[in-house]
């Protein structure tokens, strides 16, 4: 009976994928599986054997769990765990707004150019540093297209071509994505509850692993950049864009204030959320922005709080379904070690090859990427061998980041880019593949090289 | 029920379930809309230079100039565009820009390309000699000459392809004599340190020489970026009202407000 519930498991796994790929709403997707799993899970255990079940999570202390426990645990606890996250997320989104209301977003990328100056390559160069340093901080479409529809202009002006401006606006902004403490509480939660594990901070993960992986994708999201460019012929269009609002240049000094949250979180492990709060309103206050009355800051506040919400409104209900998800896969995970235990990786070196060559998978919402199928993947993966934490969080945040968000076309930023610079996702595959594929690879030997190995306290 | 009723009943269940991921973008800020005709009557009586300010807010280096630099660059600019026109012409013996693109060896296409409103692209020059015009623009732009009698304020015959042809050939004309015209030869000192220095053109002034050589050529009474507002009219008459707005702001008028 364990073999047929670990094939009806797995057969649903690949529908799940199938679904995800077809570009279907991942949140009914994650509900239904979850359902489909849940029930699965019961039937199997149903008919196992006590000894088959008694080193899984259908046990606690020598006892079984009741039925009650196992569905509160599902769709009540699972859920409700992740708020914490949630938090940060909405927080994260309110200071990415508030750096665009000050003008301070826009105003670093303008004074970036004005370095640069009318050489290609220099100006790219300047502008996807400046670009990922920004998105260390800022989170969601509404940051991202905020800062598109000022960096891609200003490329295309240089006689860029579009599809060469988007690639590279959009790979520096998921470089800037491996640092971003919101991503890392966000996807940290994937593999871990809030209080396991308190030394794997984004401190301890940035001097072990992102700042080298931040790096790694600009070096490379330019170099590629220049390589394409080299190859492809300067084009001038003639195209109107609609009015925006206009800002006055932000103070000099403020320009340091979008990386106050990511310095504090990593030199002194202070809370992200008191950083937001500070930078976040040193930056109204420096900016002009808190000039009003007392009635009227307050809604200037609540307004950006509101929009930034929006932001990330999307993303939230299937962010709260996952949950639900990972913890129905601890109970699935028996199933499918009877079925993939004998040819899943168990070695960390199998993984990282394995994953390297199977990075495509990571597109289209495919299983490699977290923010996609992957999360199933994941649950297969730590049922059937056993990893260091610190090592899991890179071998799915290579296919997740640098895969899904920076170069496929299903990423909701990716898709607006696409239509407003008028690029072909073909054309934009074309040099975003290539990118994944080397960062990739690139990205896989530092992990291996950096976070393998580790010591048993990195494990649950 | 019918099977049709039905498959009807159920769709927005379908779409819960399958309904393929969508992502909101934003709003857009939102204007009051104004008749075409007030827009073209407005735009169209900006003298060329009075575009100075419009022109350099979409240049990357904006912040680099006074408005009197930005003043005196547009004109210098406009008398490149227009010299280059006028010895273009002399020497191709035409002022048809369909004549001129062939004289110089031009590969010229007309596809489709469908927009949005956000950013809408009218026409393109690809290094060598490649220039594309993209119809879907041309097309609504066309209707709106032929349905709210605009013609009356930006000319008779008016052929909206051929201008932004000449605009187009000009960018070509920018790289033939690239060590040579103005627009490529003029450099601003972004910075230096010690003998470090950094150096660099202004996109901007090829742009507006770019309107000039097009105007020069095809005869028309005003300035070819009366075209940013009329032609994204065609997508979305807010959005063309919101450009109005900014396009009059900057030349130092007041936008009217459409009659009650």
């Amino acid at each position: 009976m364990e073999f047929v519930v670990g094939i009806l498991l797995l057969l649903s796994f690949f529908g799940l994928a199938y679904y995800c790929v077809k570009g279907h709403n991942l949140m009914i997707g994650f509900l239904l599986i979850t359902i489909a799993w849940t029930v699965l899970s019961l039937l199997g255990a149903n008919f196992a054997t006590p000894e088959f079940l008694s080193t899984t999570a259908f046990y606690s202390n020598g006892e079984p769990v009741k039925i009650m426990v196992i569905l509160n645990k599902i769709f009540q606890s699972a859920p409700e765990g992740w708020g914490t996250t949630l938090v940060n997320v909405c927080w994260g989104a309110w200071f990415g707004r508030v750096l665009m209301e000050t003008g301070i977003a826009s105003t670093l990328i303008r004074k970036t150019v004005e370095l640069g100056g009318d050489k290609p390559i220099i100006t790219i160069a300047l502008l996807n540093i400046v670009t990922a340093i920004i998105f260390t901080a800022m989170t969601g479409a509404g940051p991202v297209i905020a800062i598109g529809v000022i960096v891609l202009p200003i490329m295309m002006s240089l006689g860029v071509p579009k599809a060469i401006a988007m690639f590279s606006f959009m790979e520096s902004v998921a470089a800037g994505i491996y640092l971003n403490p919101v991503n890392f509480a966000q996807y940290r939660a994937f593999f871990i509850g809030v209080d396991e594990m308190p030394d794997f901070t984004l401190g301890w993960y940035a001097g072990r692993w992102g700042y080298a992986a931040v790096v790694i994708s600009v070096v490379l999201a330019t170099v590629l950049s220049a390589i394409f460019l080299k190859k492809s012929k300067t084009s001038h269009a003639w195209a109107a864009q609609t009015r925006g609002a206009e800002q006055k240049d932000a103070p000099i000094y403020t320009l340091l204030l979008p990386i106050v949250p990511v310095v504090l979180k990593i030199w002194l492990d202070f809370s992200v959320i008191g950083g937001f709060v500070i930078a976040g309103f040193a930056a109204l206050f420096l900016c002009g922005k808190m000039k009003g009355t007392f009635k009227e800051n307050c809604q200037l506040v609540n307004k950006l709080y509101y929009d930034g919400v929006v932001d990330t409104a999307p993303l939230v209900g299937f962010l709260l379904t996952l949950p639900m998800f990972n913890q129905v896969a601890s109970y699935a995970s028996p199933f499918f070690k009877v079925i993939l235990g004998p040819v899943m990786p168990k070695s960390e070196l199998v993984v990282c090859i394995l994953f390297a060559v199977l990075l495509g998978l990571g597109l289209f919402r495919g299983p490699m990427t977290l923010v996609g199928c992957g999360a199933a993947t994941l649950g297969v993966l730590r049922g059937v061998a056993s990893f260091s934490i610190p090592f899991l969080y890179c071998v799915f945040a290579i296919p997740t980041i640098t895969v899904n968000i920076g170069s496929c076309i299903t990423q909701s930023w990716v898709a607006w880019g696409l239509a407003y610079t008028k690029v072909d996702s073909k054309d934009y595959l074309k040099l975003s593949i290539p990118f994944a594929y080397i960062t990739g690879i690139i990205l896989y030997i530092l992990t291996f090289v950096c976070v393998g190995g580790l010591g048993a306290e990195w494990f649950i | 029920m019918t099977k049709e009723e039905l498959k009807k009943a159920m769709q927005p269940i379908a779409d819960g379930l399958f309904g393929k991921q969508r992502t909101s973008y934003g709003q857009m800020p939102h204007y009051t809309v104004r008749p075409v005709e007030m827009i073209v009557e407005d735009l169209c009586a900006i003298p060329e230079e009075e575009w100075a300010y419009y022109a350099f807010s979409r240049e990357p280096l904006n912040g680099k100039f006074s408005d009197a630099e930005r003043l005196e660059l547009t004109k210098q600019a406009i008398a490149c565009g227009r010299t280059y026109a006028e010895k273009l012409a002399a020497e191709c013996g035409s002022r048809d820009p369909e004549t001129l693109a062939a004289y110089l060896g031009l590969d010229v296409d007309y596809p489709e390309m469908p927009q949005n409103a956000s950013r809408v692209l009218f026409a393109e020059f690809r290094e060598p000699k490649t220039i594309h015009i993209f119809m879907d623009g041309v097309r609504k732009g066309e209707e709106l000459f032929t349905q709210h009698g605009v013609n009356a304020f930006m000319g008779e015959g008016f052929a909206l392809a051929k201008l932004l042809l000449g605009h187009e050939i000009f960018h070509f004309v920018e790289e033939k004599y690239r060590k040579e015209i103005w627009t490529r030869t003029y450099r601003i000192r972004l910075w230096n340190v010690g003998p470090v220095k950094n150096t660099s053109t202004v996109m901007v002034l090829g742009e507006i020489a770019a309107m000039a050589f097009a105007k020069a050529l095809t005869g028309i009474r005003f300035s070819p970026y009366v075209l940013d507002a009329f032609l994204v009219y065609g997508y979305s008459p807010e959005a063309a009202s919101g450009l109005y707005e900014e396009m009059m702001e900057k030349s130092g008028r007041t936008p009217r407000l459409p009659e009650a």
